[in-house]
């Protein structure tokens, strides 16, 4: 069980009346990418979000590293038993946003080293000079000292990934992380991503890129309406799709 | 006008400049700690804590300050023995606390406003990034929420500064000379209004004047991320609309 790097089971959660997830269950094992589909409003963002704790499931078990986060039923819903140990488990699972979500006070650097010096309380010429390297890794150290607002939204994006992997994260989340992007800066970010795969990290990826759910990640999962519709090796699913949907979702998004 | 009595008027006037500093400073200081408790009160989501948060801010907001400086002084005053009783008449006897005390009360309920603002005008996104990576709840508001909404709220804070360096002057009221309660015994004594009182409103521009340049120091100091990239290279993306150049 040791290689298991992520375990959600059974995930349920309602905004309102709505259910948008209806008994979600994934794992993912170290080294795996998983490429999770759906069209909006089938819950992918939503799981996603529940795997960090930014959204309380309702029901359900999430388990990171072999450690389940607590929850507690309460009045007013479920919430964390012990906020410290969401807070830890957060520093080990990095997130990757939409819209980059870059502090927008600090240089690109200091969005880098921020968590590693104050969660991590790692030294802090030793953050500094990893955050360098990461920033050339991915292709922006000559704008370490600009501000987010001053770079294009490929190169904050590359910058939100260069924040991610600071944190040397045990999985990292990505949330639709080229969906604001335009579609000449969606490739320079892919490739990143493509790299970060291929050195072996451990990867869930809400997107709608079907060539980086095909030719990147070993599986892929694809979410209808608040439930797994269909999930497998990603050259089998996209070659003979036995869900007539996920056909469908496919066709639609070529 | 009399040049030479305008020159020894300033002279006189001057002398009330390091009261009205330590009135505006005082209460500024002060008063900012407590916008910032009542701000967090507003925003806090619990029914009591807002609701008294907000009952706070309507009174002091709705009623003049020089209201409330007769009531704190003039009116506390009536009530001695129970102020003696549990023992808070030293502070309420004394013209000067009372002066700090409503200047303090009244600058809170402004800048809690200004606060409360510059804190909801913090990108939701920016604090889940901030979630995403581990901070605790302290630990988001000390580098992430507080350092945003601060740059935020400046700008209108400034005025708040230069708002209260004018209302130290109802301080006079209560029988405390600064600038202008000298200005008003110098007009007793001279029956030259016009001189002296321009004199007056002179030193309060110059106090403001420096105000102002200092708040725009500051301004310029904590945005970088407004202005051009460094190494004189253009931005990407046009500056923000709501950007506002130093």
């Amino acid at each position: 069980m040791t290689d298991v790097a992520v375990s959600v089971r059974n995930l349920r959660k309602s905004f309102g009346a709505l259910e948008v997830l209806k008994g979600v269950s994934l794992e993912a094992r170290e080294g795996d990418v998983i490429s999770i589909l759906g069209a909006s409003g089938s819950g992918k963002s939503t799981m996603l979000r529940c795997i960090n704790m930014l959204e309380i499931p309702d029901d359900g078990e999430v388990t990171i590293g072999g450690e389940t986060i607590g929850l507690e039923r309460t009045r007013r819903g479920m919430r964390p038993a012990d906020g410290r140990q969401v807070d830890r488990i957060r520093s080990e699972v990095a997130m990757v946003f939409q819209s980059f979500n870059l502090w927008s006070h600090m240089t690109i650097l200091e969005n880098v080293v921020e968590a590693p010096i104050h969660v991590q309380k790692r030294p802090r010429q030793e953050a500094l000079d990893e955050g360098m390297a990461l920033l050339e890794k991915v292709g922006i150290a000559d704008k370490a000292k600009h501000y987010p607002s001053h770079l294009s939204g490929g190169q904050q994006q590359r910058a939100a990934i260069a924040r991610a992997l600071a944190m040397r994260p045990r999985v990292m989340l990505f949330d639709e992380p080229t969906s604001a992007l335009d579609p000449e800066l969606v490739g320079e970010v892919l490739r990143v991503m493509r790299s970060l795969a291929e050195e072996g990290r451990t990867m869930l990826v809400v997107t709608h890129e079907m060539g980086f759910a095909r030719d990147v990640s070993n599986r892929v999962m694809y979410l209808h309406q608040g439930v797994v519709e269909c999930e497998g090796e990603p050259q089998a699913m996209f070659a003979n799709p036995e869900s007539e949907r996920f056909r469908q979702f496919i066709s639609s998004h070529r | 006008m009399d040049l030479a009595f305008m020159g020894r008027t300033f002279l006189t006037l001057i002398e009330g400049v390091p009261l009205l500093l330590e009135l505006a400073g005082l209460s500024l200081s002060i008063g900012a700690v407590f916008a910032l408790l009542l701000a967090t009160m507003r925003l806090s989501g619990v029914g009591v804590l807002d609701w008294t948060a907000q009952s706070y801010i309507f009174v002091f907001r709705g009623t003049p300050l020089l209201v409330q400086i007769f009531l704190i002084y003039y009116g506390l005053g009536q009530f001695r023995p129970a102020l003696q009783e549990v023992g808070l008449w030293w502070f309420f006897r004394e013209p000067f606390y009372c002066a700090v005390f409503a200047l303090t009360l009244n600058t809170a309920a402004y800048a809690a406003e200004i606060f409360r603002g510059g804190l909801l005008s913090v990108p939701h996104g920016q604090i889940e990034a901030a979630k995403a990576c581990g901070m605790s709840r302290l630990q988001r508001f000390r580098r992430i929420t507080l350092p945003i909404a601060v740059r935020q709220a400046l700008p209108a804070y400034g005025n708040e500064i230069i708002l209260m360096v004018k209302a130290t002057s109802l301080a006079s009221v209560i029988t405390l000379m600064e600038v202008t309660g000298l200005a008003h015994r110098l007009i007793a004594q001279s029956f030259r209004a016009v001189e002296v009182f321009v004199v007056a409103g002179a030193i309060y521009l110059f106090i403001n004047f420096a105000v102002t340049r200092a708040i725009l120091v500051i301004e310029w100091r904590l945005s970088p991320h407004l202005r051009q990239a460094p190494e004189g290279e253009a931005p990407m993306k046009p500056a923000p609309a709501h950007a506002r150049g130093a």
